[in-house]
């Protein structure tokens, strides 16, 4: 080889070395540098004045669920697409990740996405279901953390509370944005043009779509009649079953957990419309989730077999001058929380954390309502009323707020 | 004759780190495949393990990808180097002293620590970043002298004729290097979807300009050493060489589909995912006709792996450009059929192309053990597995996919993946085997057995003229 063609060739070499190094310093630039500018920029624009960041729990949490691995199972980031926002929310905005060193997107479900599910479950649910998740949901193939607590999920360690702390933050940002925050990042999205980046205001989109999230009572659909009795049982035993135990006297394996215990269905009868809405909406204030993402037959399959499991006696012989009695202290006792007629719209209900009972639409059994009243409700603000009243008069009250129910009764139907 | 063959061979190649990194490599990969296994034995019997903290799920996921990837396929590919570099050059890598600070480097610094700090917590949630930035260090360390001890060898003795292998050896090398820090350390420094962007790189760029290139080192150098013919198209090599070293690193924003990531970043990646996929058949097409003459299935087993690898590697490649479209994206996106997708890359197109080369190595060692009945064994055991497992994934993301656009509640999708799971589970049986299998056929057996399979001395003597000449463009003149 000739000294002139060795150069030739060193250069060449040179020439590709340096190519070679372009192309990748061109992959950095075109989808690390450039987007990470822009979605700063946009980040600037559209975030709210103050975000607020982390708490030194909620940071620990935070570090929890990064070393066990969470986002592997659970994305923290909700797509461009309907099937996401219908199940999911809105869509995940670059200035909602803002905080977060590192990202915790993930690229694989095998749960669900988890970018808005603070507010979605209460502690109770969230310790009962880190502890041990099949005594709340059977089929969950997530894993079991036991070593977060001291042998029972009503006994948390700090680690436990700090990862609680760290999943209600999920979203919150733009919670509390509120619908301020909202018009201030459409303005500073400047995306009117721009069909797939609207996608994350469009107007009808509720912010957070989980279909687990309680809502407050009324609005829930009317469902079809005439339902599949076999598959509203087999329902029950997968979905239900962890907390309402697998007869629904509410005594599933998560159920010591959780603050107010499961509802004993083998203790009340419900009018339909109340299991439709208490299925649809959820009850807001205790671990009993939305199952909205149920299909119509199978909610109403679903709601006809928790009323066959009612075993309360219905009828029991009660003289006249003791509903009388049970009126009376109920006006004087009850009426703020339950409400005139036992319709729980009361004038103080809206300030408690779960609705009082609507006995129109429920009546419990006359041991429930008198234990009720003994001993009170934990969990709820439901207190003991045996220094109030007498043993005569609980028993009374028990008889009164049975004879109020309708057994057609709507939710909210009825001022 | 055959003595300075032999000689030729132990003067440049040093057989002791060969030994000790393909060692080292079966270990971290039966460690790595257990790990395996307990994290799909999870999907089906999530409570297993009883809440032990560090055999849960997540962490021994960390644990198992990251051996793959470090342990396993980082150590046969430096095995491979040890043999492959000396042939290619004719000359003696920089060092052997420095080789059992690399050896020591990676296993003792990068891997025993790496899997016992993510077992015990402390890790980073970065996918195939997950050892902590303190075992990153020595990652890049590792890889600095992994570069000082296998690029000198090429400029030493001029570059006049480089083969195609030493150029993927010297792009891997080098991209590696630059590419793992960007990703390991950058999303720990810019936060959320900005991070995301850069993690998004990584994972093709550990794919793109690690493992796939020194993969395709092994198989280039391979096929022509095994089958003793020349490549088909020394052009179609280098065509192919630069088209992947373009287009790998301008995939990555396809892991973020319908994100907030900017579309246009997003619509790039996945014309250049479509483009690389059109290039792969092109390289695919210039290795398959390089077996032309060896049969459909090969009677040298290292011949057979690194053959196998290539089909892999064209329906992986194939698929990851179906993938990538918006239209398939969201829908399979985040389901089984992307582990499938994985498994099939890291499993299929890179094991067997790292069992080939290893093997192909240390068949030349005249005083390894070699049992070609394991071997044997070994590789049908593992493309059952593989299949299986592959075709099982898929069908499962298929239903998942299904189940999440109709809306169905989210544990209806969990509840169907479970047969696809139970026979997930069940896929690991051939594959484990195959592994102990792998193992048993380079301890067991008598020794020097591989170079007997060979009908040296034969062979070596040609390889030995080879090697300097592989890197001829128009190697068509060769024995």
């Amino acid at each position: 080889m000739t000294d002139r063609s060795g150069r030739v060739l060193r250069m060449s070499y040179l020439a590709a070395g340096v190519a070679g190094i372009a192309f990748f310093a061109l992959s950095v630039l075109l989808l690390g540098v450039w987007p990470s500018r822009v979605l700063e920029q946009q980040s600037r624009a559209m975030a709210p004045e103050h975000v607020l960041a982390l708490t030194a729990s909620e940071q620990r949490g935070r570090e929890i669920y990064s070393r066990e691995g969470c986002a592997y199972c659970h994305t923290q980031q909700i797509r461009y697409l309907h099937t996401d926002m219908l199940r999911f929310g809105a869509p995940t905005l670059a200035w909602e990740t803002r905080l977060d060193y590192p990202h915790l997107w993930g690229t694989r479900r095998i749960g669900p996405d988890l970018a808005r599910q603070g507010g979605t479950h209460t502690q109770d649910w969230h310790f009962a279901h880190l502890f041990a998740p099949r005594t709340i949901a059977p089929d969950s193939v997530m894993p079991a953390y036991p070593s977060l607590f001291e042998g029972a999920p009503s006994r948390p360690r700090q680690s436990a509370r700090d990862l609680f702390a760290y999943l209600e933050t999920l979203g919150r940002a733009r919670e509390l944005a509120g619908a301020e925050g909202e018009a201030h990042a459409r303005e500073g999205c400047d995306c009117a043009g721009d069909e797939m980046a609207m996608m994350a205001f469009a107007p009808a989109m509720a912010l957070n779509a989980s279909p687990a999230r309680p809502r407050p009572r009324g609005d829930a659909p009317e469902l079809p009649g005439g339902a599949d009795a076999a598959r509203g049982h087999a329902l029950f035993a997968a979905d239900c079953a962890g907390c309402h135990g697998p007869a629904g006297a509410g005594d599933g394996p998560s159920a010591d957990s959780l603050q107010p215990r499961p509802a004993n269905l083998t203790e009340h009868t419900y009018s339909r419309a109340r299991v439709v809405d208490a299925l649809w909406n959820g009850t807001a204030g205790t671990s009993m989730p939305g199952w909205r993402d149920v299909p119509p037959s199978d909610l109403a399959a679903l709601a006809d077999t928790v009323r066959t499991l009612d075993s309360s006696a219905s009828d029991t012989p009660v003289a006249p001058d003791q509903i009388l009695m049970g009126a009376r202290a109920y006006a004087a006792n009850c009426v703020q929380c339950h409400g005139s007629g036992g319709d729980g719209r009361g004038t103080a209900a809206s300030e408690l954390r779960v609705a009082p009972t609507d006995f129109r639409a429920q009546r419990p059994s006359l041991s429930i309502a008198v234990r009720a009243l003994t001993l009170g409700v934990e969990g709820t603000q439901m207190a003991p009323w045996t220094d109030r009243l007498s043993d005569a008069e609980i028993l009374a009250v028990a008889y009164y707020v049975r004879s109020l129910f309708q057994s057609d009764g709507g939710v909210g139907t009825v001022q | 004759m055959a003595r300075s063959a032999a000689t030729d061979h132990g003067a440049v190649v040093d057989h002791a780190l060969v030994r000790a990194h393909t060692i080292a490599a079966l270990v971290a990969l039966l460690f790595s495949v257990t790990f395996g296994i307990i994290v799909a034995e999870q999907l089906v019997d999530p409570d297993i393990v009883g809440g032990v903290p560090w055999l849960s799920w997540g962490r021994v996921r960390y644990a198992h990808t990251q051996g793959i990837m470090l342990g396993w396929l980082g150590n046969a590919f430096f095995a491979f180097l040890y043999h492959g570099v000396p042939l290619l050059t004719g000359t003696r890598v920089t060092s052997a002293r420095l080789g059992w600070w690399l050896f020591a480097v990676w296993n003792f610094a990068v891997l025993a620590p790496g899997w016992v700090l993510v077992l015990v917590g402390i890790s980073q949630p970065l996918e195939w970043a997950e050892f902590p930035l303190s075992v990153d260090a020595f990652v890049v360390l590792g890889l600095a002298l992994a570069a000082v001890q296998f690029l000198p060898p090429f400029f030493r003795r001029g570059v006049e004729h480089l083969y195609v292998s030493s150029w993927y050896i010297i792009g891997g090398l080098i991209f590696t290097l630059l590419a793992y820090p960007m990703g390991n350390a950058v999303p720990e420094l810019v936060p959320g979807a900005q991070g995301a962007a850069f993690s998004g790189l990584w994972i093709h760029d550990a794919i793109g300009l690690f493992v796939t290139p020194l993969a395709l080192a092994i198989i280039y150098f391979v096929i022509p050493a095994a089958s003793r013919r020349p490549v088909f198209s020394h052009f179609l090599s280098m065509l192919g060489f630069w088209l992947l070293f373009f287009l790998y690193p301008l995939n990555g924003t396809h892991h973020y589909v319908y994100s907030v990531i900017p579309m246009a970043a997003q619509l790039g990646a996945i014309a250049a995912s479509t483009l690389l996929g059109v290039s792969v058949i092109l390289v695919v097409m210039n290795l398959l006709l390089s077996l032309r003459g060896s049969g459909f299935i090969p009677r040298d087993i290292g011949l057979r792996f690194v053959a196998t690898s290539t089909v892999f590697y064209l329906v992986v490649s194939i698929q990851g450009a179906l993938q990538a479209q918006m239209s398939v994206n969201q829908a399979v996106h985040f389901s089984d059929w992307v582990i499938g997708h994985s498994h099939l890359a890291m499993l299929g197109f890179a094991t067997f192309a790292a069992i080939g080369g290893i093997v192909h190595a240390w068949q030349r060692l005249p005083a390894a053990r070699y049992n070609a009945h394991a071997l044997e064994w070994a590789y049908w055991l593992l493309v059952a597995g593989v299949v299986l497992m592959f075709v099982d994934l898929t069908l499962a993301g298929l239903v998942e996919a299904r189940l999440w656009q109709s809306g169905a509640p989210w544990l209806d999708s969990v509840r169907a993946a479970r047969p696809y799971w139970i026979v997930r589970l069940l896929s690991a049986l051939p594959i484990a085997a195959g592994f102990v299998a792998l193992l048993v056929g380079l301890t067991t057996g008598p020794r020097g057995g591989g170079l007997r399979e060979l009908a040296v001395p034969l062979l070596l003597a040609a390889e030995s003229e080879i090697a300097p000449r592989l890197a001829a463009p128009n190697a068509e003149a060769l024995p």
